[in-house]
């Protein structure tokens, strides 16, 4: 076997050119800004972005089965207002029981996703669009338009407040076990197989459609679990939180190298993806660039990284072809 | 006739009224006035004259509809036009109350809205290996971001000189004037698609895109063009928005993209490309708007209206599925 050159690791792999682009910005802001690389900031960072990192997990694994869920933030809403009622007419405080609620939810509004879309051929888009209107409708009729403030979920809220631990031990738990499940189970690799090709994945014996099923089971879980987690941190529930952030979960997931026509995409790359998005969100403001223009970065990153992708790709296939001529 | 394959060769058929119904438009017209109804029974407001005064509010989306179907026909789709509707409106804005000439601030938002959708057909024809859906997102984020930018740290801008707006608002009868304007969109737009070398080219090009480049079609050429008038839909959208709401902020248009995909989708409009009419789609956005109006005068929870239109949505994709399964189940028994 050929033995890679050091150069050739870190220009080829997503991740590591991720890595530099990462090194790269905090080096460039420390130096603008000392402050930055605080503990209290980077611990900020990660509990303003906690929902994001959480999902992009799930979308991950749909997007590697060339699908697209944009019904997440809507099944966010409905379960953490489930949960925020739950506690305002005093039914339950259990901070355990909920969080299982919570996921119940999730994962019962991914296996309507996920068998819509694997037993009855529709299309991805298609289908959680249907659901992303019904869980934020849903939201809304459970809750009656009021909210549950934060004296309603007090108790609970000092799970997620800042300084606690929990919210840090939920993400760190989920990305172990989506890395060890995603690199090295059957399961995992089964995602990738359906992904890549999804026919030759059925004739090799892969239940293609428990599979894509199963995918949005996870993703329904997660956001689930983020609507709790949404719950806890914000201190406060109502019937449209994170609205229209399902594309940041998507851009998380695209900047950090994940292929929308499936097959291409890993948890490592997928954090350096969310990470990179919510560095540049907190340090606009701390190098000078007004907080406002904070969208209209992000998209041209967006853009630039995806065309930036292209471009090299482009070049690749040109070498190699260069290559098989001689 | 039917030749080998099955298909018709003549080229024109008789359709008798059976078959009309049976088809996913003529059902769409029953559902049509199965709302109209449903309005009636459950609201005693539900009139024509009641229902055609609250319908500009609506009407301004359904501009989009057209140059949507047109994208998701090309198998593309574009989820940024409700940014480019919140741009083209927020320059408009700016162009009045710059001191503006009516006349110019109409066509400001047609300007912002075409110089968009050219961007966007740009990115999609240089990078075709880039899915639609990622271009038109980074997009989505930048045209809102720019709005932002320049809508500054209150968010939000009023026409100051309205009376352009107000007369733009007017009625003749009780018909509100954008409605003679979606209407007269709607004929031109479905009979581009149906009877024009273009509008066959687009369903070309969806149902097959290399075949489509083999056969001599300018595949990119098209896609540019569909992109562009979309963009240029959504400024028309933008300026329309204005004259019922005078003004623009961060969040006008918001959603607006999921909306009009869902009226197309409903209106049969399939999002893999090649397949739908749009006259499917113009039917389906009048469905959406009456159960809106006819929800609304009760006072039902407008959010209520989410919640039935994806009911509505995930029905009518499935139903096909379902068909297509059961006459798979009977023809095996045949044989």
């Amino acid at each position: 076997m050929e033995k890679k050159s050091l150069f050739k690791k870190l220009t080829g792999s997503r991740e590591a050119s991720l890595v530099i682009v990462l090194v790269v910005l905090l080096i460039v802001i420390s130096v603008m800004n000392p402050a930055f690389l605080s503990f209290t900031n980077i611990r900020q960072i990660f509990l303003n972005n906690a929902l994001t990192l959480m999902m992009a997990l799930g979308m991950l694994c749909v997007m590697l089965t060339a699908g697209i869920d944009i019904s997440i933030t809507s099944i966010l809403a409905f379960s953490g207002m489930t949960i925020g009622l739950l506690q305002k007419y005093d039914v339950l405080h259990n901070t355990f029981l909920l969080f299982v609620i919570g996921a119940a939810i999730g994962l019962f509004c991914g296996f309507l996703n996920g068998t819509i879309i694997s037993r009855g051929h529709v299309a991805p888009i298609i289908c959680t669009m249907g659901f992303m209107y019904i869980w934020r409708g849903m939201a809304y009729v459970i809750s009656n338009n009021a909210w549950a403030s934060g004296q309603d979920v007090a108790g609970f809220s000092d799970f997620g407040k800042d300084g606690a631990p929990g919210p840090y031990i939920i993400l760190i738990i989920t990305y172990v076990i989506f890395f060890i499940v995603m690199k090295w189970t059957r399961f995992g690799r089964r995602i990738y197989a359906v992904g890549s090709n999804a026919e030759a994945a059925e004739i090799s014996g892969i239940n293609v459609a428990a599979t894509v099923t199963s995918v949005y089971m996870i993703m329904g879980l997660l956001a689930g679990l983020s609507g709790v987690l949404s719950v806890s941190i914000y201190a406060s529930a109502q019937p449209n939180m994170q609205y229209g952030k399902e594309m940041d979960v998507i851009a998380a997931c695209v900047i950090g190298g994940v292929s929308m026509s499936g097959g291409r995409g890993s948890v490592v790359g997928t954090f350096l993806g969310a990470l990179i998005i919510a560095i540049i969100a907190k340090a606009l403001p701390l190098v000078g660039i007004d907080s406002i223009a904070q969208n209209l970065v992000k998209g041209i990153i967006i853009l630039a990284v995806v065309i930036l992708n292209v471009l090299t790709q482009r070049a690749m296939d040109r070498q190699n072809l260069m290559r098989r001529e001689i | 006739m039917a030749g080998k394959s099955g298909r018709e060769i003549s080229a024109s058929k008789a359709v008798s009224l059976k078959d009309r119904l049976l088809t996913w438009e003529g059902a769409l017209v029953l559902v049509l006035i199965g709302v109209q109804i449903f309005g009636l029974v459950i609201s005693d407001n539900y009139n024509a004259v009641n229902v055609l005064r609250e319908m500009p509010k609506y009407l301004a989306e359904i501009f989009m509809l057209f140059g949507m179907g047109y994208i998701l026909i090309l198998g593309d789709i574009d989820i940024s036009v409700g940014s480019i509707v919140c741009l083209s409106a927020t320059m408009a804005c700016f162009a009045g109350n710059g001191g503006a000439p009516f006349a110019v601030v109409i066509f400001v938002p047609m300007i912002v809205g075409l110089l968009c959708g050219m961007l966007n057909g740009l990115i999609a024809t240089k990078f075709t290996e880039l899915p639609t859906m990622i271009v038109t997102l980074g997009t989505q984020i930048i045209f809102r971001g720019i709005a932002e930018v320049s809508l500054g740290s209150g968010g939000s801008v009023s026409m100051k000189d309205q009376s352009g707006l107000i007369a733009m608002s007017k009625k003749i009868g009780p018909f509100p004037l954008s409605f003679f304007f979606v209407i007269i969109a709607a004929v031109i737009f479905i009979t581009i698609a149906n009877r024009s070398t273009f509008g066959r080219k687009l369903y070309a090009i969806g149902s097959n895109r290399t075949a489509a480049y083999y056969a001599g079609i300018a595949v990119q050429k098209c896609r540019f063009i569909c992109y562009a008038l979309l963009g240029f839909l959504a400024g028309v959208c933008g300026l329309f928005l204005l004259a019922s709401l005078y003004g623009a902020n961060t969040t006008t248009g918001n959603g607006f993209e999921m909306e009009v995909i869902a009226m197309c989708v409903f209106g049969g409009i399939a999002t893999t490309g090649g397949k739908g009419n749009l006259i499917g789609g113009f039917i389906a956005a009048f469905v959406i708007v009456c159960l809106r109006i006819a929800l609304g005068q009760r006072n039902i929870n407008t959010q209520v209206i989410l919640v039935v239109i994806g009911a509505m949505l995930i029905v009518s994709v499935l139903i096909p599925a379902i068909s297509a399964a059961i006459t798979k189940n009977k023809k095996r028994k045949a044989v």
